[in-house]
C-alpha cells in the first residue's frame, strides 16, 4: 500500500511533466525535445535566487515566470520556420530545433552552474495517511501537483480560452473558422507549458534534488508518459502518469532500479507497437 | 496536406543527374576515387604526428557511420535514433562473443553485424507494418538505444557495467592505432561510398528516389515500399555495427559513453544536416569539418554542447539542404553563366 501511494505521488509528478508537452504537441504538432530544460532553466533559476537571499516563494514563482518567459521567447522566434511547415516535416523540423536549443540551454547551464541544485526541503516528521507514514516533500510535491493539474483542467473545460484551446487540438481549421486565432493560442499554451514544467520541477525539488544535468531524463520521462497516454491527449497524459508511477515505484520496490526504467521504456516501444495513438488517443 | 513541399531528408539530389542518366559508369564512380586520392595523403599532410592521425581516424570513423545513417534516413526517410546502440551491438557483440566464448573476431564480427542488419530491417518491417509515422520511428529507436545503454550499464558481469569491457584476445591490426588503422577505416569507408554510389545506380536507388519522393505513389506504382525500406533499414545498420565493432577495438576497450546517444547519432546528424542529407560526399565534408571543429572547440569543456546547439539551430534554420548540395548548385550555376546560349 505505501508502495503505491509513493507511485501515485511520482505519477502526479510525471503527469505534470508530460502535460505540457502533449498539449504542444497536440496544438501546434511541434514536439518539444527542450521540455526538460524548461524544467531545469526553472530549477536553477530558483535556486540561484535563493541563493541571494530572496525567500522560498518569490524565487519559485519567478523561476516559474522565467520557464514561460523562455518558452514564450522560442516559441516568438525561432519556431516561427517550423510553423511554416505542415504535418511529418513540421514535427520533424521541430524536433531538431527543439534539440538544438536543449543543448545551448544544457551546455551554458551546465557550464555555468554545474553544483547548483534545487533543493526545496519540506521539514517535519512524516504525516499518516490512510495509515501509511508519507514524507511531507512527497506529499506537499502532490499536493503541488494536484493543485496545478486541477486549475489547467478546469481552465480547459470552462474558460473561454480553454475550450478555444481544445477546439484547436481537436481541429485547427475548425477553430480557426469558428474565429479563433490558433497562432496567438498556440504562443500562450507554449508559454504556458514552460510554466508546467518549471512546476514540475518545483514538485521534484520537494522530493529530491534537481540540478543542470537533469534535463535530458526529464525530457525522456515526459516523452515516455505522452506516448503512453497518447500523443496531444491531456487526460491520457494524466492516466498515463499515474500508471507509469505506480509501475515505476512497484518496480523499483520488487525488482531494482535499473530494471525499471527499461520497464519504462519496454512499456512505451509497446504502446507504439500495439497502439500507436496511446491510450487516450483518437484514431492513429 | 500541400504535396509540393518537399519533404525535410529529400531535397533534390546534387548529382542525380549523374545518377538517373546512364552516364558512362566510370563517371559515376569519379568522386569516390577522387574522395579515396585525397584522403590516402592525409597521412603524408599530417606527418607522423599521433595527434593528428588519431583525429583523422576519428573523421574516418564518423564519415563511414554517416554513410549509414544517409542510406537510412536520406534515402528512405526513416529516422533511426538507434545509431549508438547499433554500433554498440557490433562492439560489444563481438567482445562478447570473443571474451565468453572464444570466437575469432572476424566471426563474431559477421555475427554481430548480422545481428544488427536483422535489428535494423525489424525495425523498418514494423515502421511500414504499423505504419508509423518519422516521427514515431524515431521514438521507437530512441527507446531501444536507451533501453541498450542501461542493459551495458545493467549486465556488469558481461560488460562491466560503467568501467568498460575489457577485451581478452588481440583485437589484431585495428587495434594498432596509428596509420595501419587509418587505412583499414578509410578502405571500409571508401568501400561504403562505392556501395552506396552502386546502390544508386540500381534498381533499387530508383525505389528509394521514388519512396522517398511519395510513399503513397511509388507504392500505387508497383514499388514494394516495405521490401525497400527494410533493405535500406538492413544495409545501413549493418554498416554502422560494422564501424562500431571495428571502432571499439580501435580503442582496445568498449566503454557505454561510446555508444552513447550524443556521442554519435546526435554528432552523426549534425554531420550530415551539413554536408547535405541524401548526397554522396555529405558524409564525408560533414564528419571532417565537424572533427575539426570538435578539436578546436575542445578547451570550451561543457560549453561545446551549446556551440553544437547553436550549429543545429543554425543549420536547420538557414542551410537545410547541406553545404554539398549548395556548393554543387553553385558549380552548377557557374557552369550555366559560362555556356553560352543557354
Amino acid at each position: 500500500m505505501a508502495v503505491v501511494l509513493d507511485g501515485v505521488a511520482y505519477g502526479l509528478q510525471l503527469a505534470l511533466l508530460a502535460v505540457g508537452l502533449t498539449m504542444i504537441y497536440g496544438l501546434g504538432g511541434v514536439l518539444n525535445l527542450a521540455h526538460g530544460q524548461f524544467a531545469v532553466v526553472t530549477a536553477i533559476a530558483a535556486a540561484l535566487l535563493m541563493d541571494s537571499g530572496l525567500p522560498t516563494l518569490p524565487a519559485v514563482i519567478v523561476g516559474v515566470l522565467t520557464g514561460a518567459v523562455l518558452a514564450l521567447i522560442l516559441d516568438a522566434s525561432i519556431m516561427r520556420p517550423v510553423y511554416r511547415l505542415q504535418g511529418e516535416n513540421r514535427v520533424l523540423l521541430s524536433l531538431l530545433i527543439t534539440l538544438g536549443v536543449a543543448f545551448v540551454i544544457d551546455g551554458l547551464l551546465i557550464y555555468n552552474y554545474p553544483f547548483t541544485a534545487l533543493n526545496l526541503n519540506v521539514a517535519g516528521p512524516a504525516i499518516n495517511l490512510l495509515g501509511v507514514p508519507m514524507r511531507r516533500g512527497s506529499l506537499a510535491a502532490s499536493l503541488l501537483a494536484l493543485v496545478a493539474l486541477g486549475v489547467l483542467i478546469v481552465f480547459l473545460r470552462y474558460t473561454r480560452r480553454g475550450k478555444a484551446v481544445r477546439s484547436i487540438i481537436e481541429d485547427e481549421e475548425g477553430a480557426q473558422l469558428c474565429g479563433i486565432n490558433p497562432s496567438r493560442i498556440r504562443t500562450a499554451v507554449f508559454a504556458l507549458s514552460g510554466g508546467l514544467a518549471g512546476v514540475a520541477a518545483v514538485a521534484e525539488g520537494m522530493t529530491s534534488s534537481l540540478s543542470a544535468t537533469d534535463g535530458l531524463n526529464l525530457t525522456i520521462l515526459a516523452l515516455i508518459v505522452t506516448v503512453v497516454g497518447g500523443l496531444g491527449s491531456v487526460a491520457g497524459a494524466l492516466l498515463a502518469g499515474l500508471l507509469l508511477g505506480i509501475v515505476y515505484s512497484l518496480a523499483t520496490f520488487y525488482i531494482g532500479a535499473y530494471v525499471t526504467f527499461i520497464i519504462l521504456l519496454v512499456t512505451a516501444m509497446a504502446t507504439i507497437l500495439v497502439r500507436p495513438s496511446g491510450l487516450m488517443g483518437r484514431g492513429a | 496536406m500541400a504535396s509540393t513541399e518537399v519533404p525535410l531528408g529529400a531535397q533534390q539530389d546534387a548529382d542525380s543527374a549523374v545518377v538517373a542518366t546512364q552516364a558512362p559508369r566510370w563517371r559515376a564512380y569519379l568522386p569516390v576515387v577522387a574522395t579515396a586520392v585525397a584522403l590516402a595523403a592525409i597521412p603524408l599532410i599530417i606527418g607522423d604526428s599521433r595527434y593528428y592521425t588519431d583525429l583523422a581516424t576519428l573523421a574516418l570513423v564518423f564519415a563511414a557511420y554517416a554513410v549509414g545513417f544517409n542510406i537510412i534516413f536520406g534515402n528512405t526517410n526513416q529516422l533511426f535514433l538507434c545509431l549508438g546502440a547499433f554500433a554498440g551491438v557490433g562492439a560489444y557483440g563481438t567482445g562478447a562473443l570473443g571474451n565468453e566464448l572464444g570466437v575469432p573476431m572476424p566471426l563474431g564480427v559477421l555475427i554481430s553485424v548480422c545481428v544488427v542488419a536483422g535489428f535494423g530491417a525489424a525495425f523498418s518491417w514494423v515502421s511500414v507494418r504499423r505504419r508509423l509515422d518519422v516521427i514515431f520511428v524515431g521514438i521507437v529507436t530512441l527507446t531501444f538505444s536507451l533501453v541498450f545503454i542501461n542493459l551495458l550499464l545493467g549486465q556488469r558481469d558481461v560488460t562491466g557495467g560503467e568501467t568498460g569491457m575489457v577485451l581478452l584476445y588481440d583485437p589484431g591490426p585495428v587495434g594498432e592505432r596509428g596509420l595501419v588503422s587509418y587505412y583499414i577505416f578509410l578502405t571500409v569507408l571508401i568501400v561504403f561510398l562505392t556501395v552506396y554510389r552502386w546502390v544508386q545506380r540500381s534498381h533499387i536507388g530508383w525505389a528509394f528516389r521514388a519512396l522517398r519522393d511519395d510513399e503513397v505513389a511509388a507504392e500505387l506504382s508497383g514499388i514494394d515500399v516495405a521490401r525497400y525500406k527494410m533493405i535500406a533499414g538492413a544495409m545501413g545498420s549493418a554498416m554502422v555495427a560494422l564501424v562500431g565493432a571495428l571502432y571499439g577495438h580501435y580503442e582496445g576497450f568498449f566503454s557505454p559513453t561510446t555508444f552513447e546517444l550524443g556521442q554519435v547519432d546526435v554528432p552523426v546528424l549534425v554531420m550530415l544536416a551539413f554536408g547535405g542529407i541524401g548526397s554522396l560526399l555529405g558524409p564525408v565534408v560533414g564528419a571532417t569539418v565537424f572533427t575539426i571543429v570538435d578539436a578546436v572547440l575542445r578547451p570550451l569543456a561543457q560549453l561545446r554542447t551549446a556551440v553544437y546547439g547553436v550549429i543545429l539551430l543554425v543549420l536547420f534554420l538557414g542551410f537545410r539542404h547541406g553545404v554539398v548540395p549548395s556548393i554543387n548548385d553553385l558549380a552548377r550555376w557557374v557552369a550555366r553563366r559560362r555556356s553560352p546560349g543557354s
